[in-house]
């Protein structure tokens, strides 16, 4: 398969793409002797589905143009809610509380106007407040069935992986086959002149946004599944995690450019990352503030003509 | 060319829309002492309100930085990262001067990290919001993991006297405020500086074109708003005397919602100094309000995510129409 590595292409990869998780998995190999044991390498799918899971989401509302912020409170929400409400219909209620915020978020964006980090940080601290009310010490606990597909191997394969494996064919898909993914590009290069062409602009991005929350929401479950409890702060890193990930992907914040390749490999860096620093015993602190500086180099190469928020 | 007076019945529109145009925390405030004297009578004591003024002290300094951002369109949430450093510099003892030197290393701390914003705002034109969040998620990583090595320890004493001594049953704490509002307001008003800002937050696209050093003003808001931030830090240090890991958490986001009730909105290129500052005492009685009610935390993100909201989507219908 070739590559296309130029600026102009739609997937937006790069060399530095391909090359920093390569070399960042090489370093440990030789830094960390128990790196590479199975149980090192299953950890890390653990730790990185739920990330991968949300950057997803994060990837398809970047592609228009967007960015949610609000992902982390709405993943926390998803834990809240499925150990407070019945078990049998839990993760349904969880998943309507989802799309409920993605179309807020996308009405707001959309016909109201409102640029789209403005909106999603004000529903990120709404929802970040209903997460506390609902459940406000970490806590509960959470159904066996839930508990088992997040954690109970099958055929072999841990879990975590089943979940990225799903997630990652599932958003391939959608972007790569389907029209609606096609049209998604076209929105993010250029709204009117995909508006000229027939594309109903607003209503796909209302949909990118409760794809996103939707997301947010998956993982969450997920998350409260592995841990079998419910946090309302635990979603709190997710926002800029996740946009650090597609950032690191060769995704363009600025709209339609990006690819789910790049998405995956944005997110097994951070994930290298957060496991190296595990391993090689250094503060998990400092690896928030290396997240930082990392989001900081990564939006940095991002190309963008206004100053502002 | 001849002067069409207006005549009364436009006067009276013109005095009918200045009042609907003036900042929401006039009418809030007003509203919630209302409701407060009718929920809580306890909470209007002259007493209680002079310790409420001056709890909003550090916000209602934050806000001025905060409100010279968002009127030339950025935002700056790296606000509690550097109060938490700030914090730490002053407390941890891991530099050993003596407290006027601290103070200064401190402000020159803030310029240093205002600058660094503006840096990645205006040169590499990456997004405010991500910009100051990614610098505050690095301040803050940094700090946690120091505080491991060494804990925050007690606030310099001529911090805690400023945070805490009072002359008869008013507390000092707001003149440290007037002392920094009133040069700012001034300036802002009356410089061309303060004209500038105007002008690049009424519209962007005409004051790049009209030749006004965009880059420079900008810059010059973020460095203004970090070294706010670090005087902020000091009045909070003071008060609760010791050094804390949480310290202003909740203050970039208090401030930009104080910012938005005080009548200063994204691009319009209107608001005034004083609206900001009504609102960070309006946001701060509220809380207090809150909590006395037994409405804690929750309720206190669900408000101001919902103020946030309600503000920026009449602001934005506004402008459509």
């Amino acid at each position: 398969m070739r590559i296309p590595f130029d600026r102009s292409s739609r997937s937006g990869l790069r060399l530095s793409t391909f090359a920093l998780p390569l070399l960042l998995f090489i370093a440990l190999c030789f830094l960390s002797p128990s790196f590479l044991s199975v149980q090192n390498l299953g950890n890390i799918s653990g730790q990185v589905a739920a990330l991968l899971i949300v950057s997803l989401g994060q990837l398809v509302v970047a592609l228009i143009g967007g960015i949610d912020l609000s992902v982390g409170s709405v993943l926390s929400l998803a834990t809240t809610i499925i150990v407070s409400v019945d078990p049998s219909y839990a993760p349904a209620v969880a998943l309507l509380a989802g799309i409920a915020i993605g179309l807020v978020n996308g009405i707001g964006v959309t016909y109201v106007g409102v640029h789209p980090l403005i909106m999603t940080m004000a529903s990120m601290t709404f929802v970040q407040g209903l997460s506390l009310f609902i459940h406000p010490v970490p806590g509960g606990t959470v159904a066996d069935y839930l508990g088992s597909l997040a954690t109970s191997p099958l055929l072999g394969i841990p879990a975590p992986l089943l979940w990225c494996v799903g997630a990652v064919g599932l958003a391939a898909f959608a972007l790569s086959k389907t029209r609606f993914g096609l049209r998604l590009f076209a929105i993010g290069a250029s709204p009117p002149s995909a508006a000229r062409n027939g594309v109903p602009v607003k209503l796909y991005s209302i949909v990118c946004y409760v794809i996103c929350s939707v997301a947010a929401t998956v993982a969450g479950i997920f998350i409260s599944g592995r841990v079998s409890s419910g946090d309302a702060t635990v979603g709190a890193s997710f926002a800029l995690d996740s946009i650090t990930a597609i950032a690191m992907g060769g995704v363009q914040l600025a709209g339609g450019a990006g690819s789910v390749t790049g998405v995956v490999l944005g997110t097994i860096t951070l994930g290298l990352m957060t496991n190296g620093m595990n391993l090689l015993g250094i503060s998990p602190f400092l690896r928030t503030a290396a997240t930082g500086a990392l989001l900081l180099f990564a939006i940095s190469m991002q190309r963008r003509n206004v100053i502002g928020v | 060319m001849s002067v069409a007076y207006p005549s009364a019945r436009q006067r009276l529109q013109g005095t009918g829309r200045s009042l609907l145009s003036m900042p929401f925390a006039y009418v809030g405030t007003v509203a919630l002492l209302a409701v407060a004297y009718m929920t809580t009578p306890a909470l209007v004591s002259p007493m209680l309100l002079l310790l409420i003024v001056r709890q909003a002290v550090p916000l209602a300094i934050a806000v001025i930085g905060q409100s010279l951002c968002v009127r030339v369109l950025s935002l700056d949430l790296s606000i509690g990262g550097v109060i938490l450093a700030v914090s730490y510099i002053l407390t941890s003892g891991i530099i050993r001067y003596p407290e006027p030197v601290l103070l200064i290393i401190c402000i020159l701390f803030g310029a240093c990290i205002g600058a660094l914003n503006a840096f990645f705002i205006v040169r590499i034109k990456a997004s405010s919001v991500i910009v100051t969040l990614a610098m505050a998620l690095i301040l803050s990583g940094i700090v946690i993991s120091l505080s491991q090595l060494r804990a925050p320890g007690d606030a310099p004493a001529l911090l805690r006297y400023i945070g805490q001594a009072r002359w008869g049953i008013v507390p000092i704490a707001p003149f440290v405020w007037l002392a920094l509002f009133i040069p700012i307001g001034w300036f802002l008003r009356f410089s061309v500086f303060g004209r500038y800002v105007d002008a690049i937050g009424a519209n962007p696209q005409a004051a790049l074109l009209s030749g006004i050093p965009y880059a420079r003003i900008v810059t010059t808001a973020h460095i203004l708003s970090a070294v706010l931030a670090v005087f902020s830090a000091f009045v909070l240090v003071g008060f609760v005397g010791a050094g804390s890991l949480d310290i202003g958490r909740d203050l970039p986001l208090s401030s930009l919602v104080a910012v938005i009730l005080g009548g200063v909105t994204f691009g319009s290129g209107r608001g005034g100094a004083f609206g900001p500052a009504v609102a960070a005492f309006m946001l701060t009685f509220s809380f207090n309000l809150l909590t006395s009610l037994g409405l804690g935390e929750p309720a206190k993100l669900m408000l101001q995510g919902a103020i946030i909201a309600v503000a920026a989507a009449s602001y934005s219908a506004q402008r459509r129409s």
